[in-house]
């Protein structure tokens, strides 16, 4: 599907700090609120010069045309992040966007979605877009630790199931969340399943995938300075293939059986 | 309303701003922002002869107002740029600058010929400085390779040539003077500068390709610098490339001597950036009493010195 992005300065409605590391942005946007799709993301930065240089990238997670805002949720890692840290309602950011592909298929009768920290927030368009469509969303949220299980008040009002996994087993169970999906797969049909958020669980998608268990979907990150496909900085491999994907134009949602996992 | 028209080459532009190659897709996701119409040239991605994929990622790194890029010119391929990509560009109403890069000087000459052919090429931009390809910056490091290809090429093609150049000798403005003796008709810089980041975690280079080119506002300086050296050399047109990320970063190059400026990274971080830049050259000129873009340039460049 084609997007149209445009770039304009926005308001910020609201913002929250949450565990020191998770900012909970809600931005004013007219354009994105109306015409964004689940997978796509925005590029945006609220300090002027050239320090640093870069916009930076955010998953969409949710979009509210009526009100003219979408939200996001960022983990504070770097340098962007940690000056975005400090966006205070009625700050003025610059936003570009929707950016990426967007999911538009919703031929299916159910999803899964594994996922991991802070790549929930990737899903939760998707999961809310699937239950409007009347498609079962069955949700498996892990974590190092529960105060870094991000989303699971979002996503439960759209999961059919939801189960959870915890590294410490301080939320849920204590493991592999893989091993949820795995069960869960032995007992239900689960049409797509879609991950974001940890190398080893696009690992074992791609496995699945292959085995014909379920059909995977990947949420994939990339270094890229423009997302409008400009730059050709955010490439994946493609799988069995000497050329590239742009994550920006191409995805950044992948079916995982056309991307190599590295690392 | 100041004239912003320039002539390059015998070429007319409307306005002295275009995108340094490889920086813009002239696509639909800029649908929004502005046509490419308003731009005074149209410069493509450089195009070698076969399908290229580039370099292994990760293919950029942020540096300190800067950007270390090591794409290495993925590239569809002579045949089907001019099959699917020039009468695109041939729709809009600004000349198409067709950017090229070559590893030989028979390639090179291959490739000017097969663009020439289709007559929708308005000029040919000779890559010959890219830091991030074979032959790259090789071709603009010594004078005797820069004038045997300039040379070569323009014997070869009755399109007007424009020959990029890198910063990577010890003195551009001799390079710029060597391309003109050559009989470019033109030359641009700068190309980004060949730079390195390396992870202290990992203990090795960040990029993929492990050098880069660096861009961005970092850069800037030094291309008004060789613009301003060179512009005191040759009579040909500079178009002036490197780190200019406002209307006034472009005027700085003109002063210096450039007849036009091409701008680059900064287009991924301001998509409206080019059309805020005419707008803002035009204020400039109007309120300093100046009647064409054409009065200004070189204007800070002293006769003397």
């Amino acid at each position: 599907m084609k997007t149209e992005p445009t770039a304009k300065d926005s308001m910020i409605i609201s913002s929250s700090l949450e565990y020191r590391e998770y900012l909970y942005l809600t931005i004013e946007n007219k354009d994105i609120a109306e015409r964004s799709m689940p997978g796509q993301f925005v590029m945006i930065k609220n300090w002027t010069g050239y320090e640093p240089l870069l916009l930076r990238p955010f998953d969409i997670v949710s979009a509210d045309p009526l009100n003219k805002t979408f939200r996001l949720i960022i983990k504070i890692t770097g340098k962007g992040t940690k000056l975005l840290k400090f966006a205070k309602t009625g700050d003025i950011i610059k936003v570009i966007g929707p950016l990426g592909k967007g999911l538009d298929n919703f031929n299916c009768k159910s999803i899964g979605l594994l996922l991991r920290g802070v790549g929930a927030a990737a899903a939760v368009f998707l999961a809310e877009t699937a239950k409007q469509k009347g498609i079962d969303v069955y949700t498996f949220l892990s974590a190092s630790t529960s105060e870094r299980m991000v989303c699971k008040s979002d996503l439960l009002p759209f999961s059919t199931i939801m189960e959870t996994a915890t590294d410490d087993g301080s939320e849920g169970y204590r493991g592999n969340a893989v091993d949820l999906l795995d069960k869960a797969l032995t007992k239900n049909k689960i049409d797509r399943v879609y991950t974001c958020g940890s190398k080893r669980f696009a690992r074992f998608v791609k496995e699945l995938d292959r085995f014909k268990r379920t059909e995977g979907f990947v949420f994939l990150e990339g270094f890229m300075a423009c997302g409008l496909g400009d730059c050709h900085g955010c490439t994946v491999k493609k799988d069995g293939e000497e050329s590239y994907f742009l994550v920006c134009q191409d995805g950044p949602v992948f079916p995982v059986s056309k991307v190599v996992i590295d690392g | 309303m100041a004239d912003l028209s320039v002539e390059i080459a015998g070429v007319k532009l409307k306005n002295p701003v275009m995108p340094a190659s490889g920086t813009y897709e002239y696509s639909e996701m800029h649908k929004n922002f502005f046509t490419p119409s308003k731009l005074g040239a149209l410069v493509t991605k450089t195009i070698f002869l076969n399908p290229r994929q580039g370099n292994p990622p990760p293919r950029i790194y942020e540096t300190p107002c800067g950007l270390l890029n090591s794409i290495g010119i993925p590239s569809e391929g002579v045949e089907n740029f001019i099959k699917h990509k020039l009468p695109y560009l041939k729709k809009f109403d600004s000349p198409v600058i067709v950017s090229i890069a070559e590893n030989t000087v028979e390639s090179f000459l291959r490739l000017c010929e097969k663009i020439e052919k289709t007559e929708q090429a308005d000029m040919l931009e000779l890559d010959l400085s890219c830091p991030n390809v074979q032959k790259g910056t090789e071709w603009s490091a010594n004078k005797e390779t820069l004038y045997k290809i300039v040379k070569e090429i323009k014997d070869s093609t009755s399109l007007p040539v424009i020959a990029k150049l890198s910063p990577l000798v010890s003195d551009i403005s001799e390079m710029s003077l060597c391309a003109e003796e050559a009989g470019a008709d033109a030359v641009s810089m700068i190309n980004t500068i060949k730079g390195m980041a390396i992870n202290i975690s990992k203990r090795q280079p960040v990029l993929g390709n492990k050098t880069g080119g660096l861009s961005g506002p970092a850069i800037h300086p030094l291309a008004v610098y060789a613009v301003y050296s060179s512009y005191k050399k040759i009579r040909i047109p500079i178009i002036g490339i490197g780190g200019i990320s406002s209307w006034e970063d472009a005027v700085e190059l003109i002063l210096a001597g450039a007849a036009a400026v091409g701008v680059g990274m900064y287009n991924f971080i301001n998509p409206l950036v080019m059309k805020e830049i005419i707008t803002g050259i035009e204020v400039y000129l109007d309120k300093n009493n100046f009647k064409r873009v054409k009065d200004i340039t070189g204007l800070a460049v002293s006769s003397q010195s």
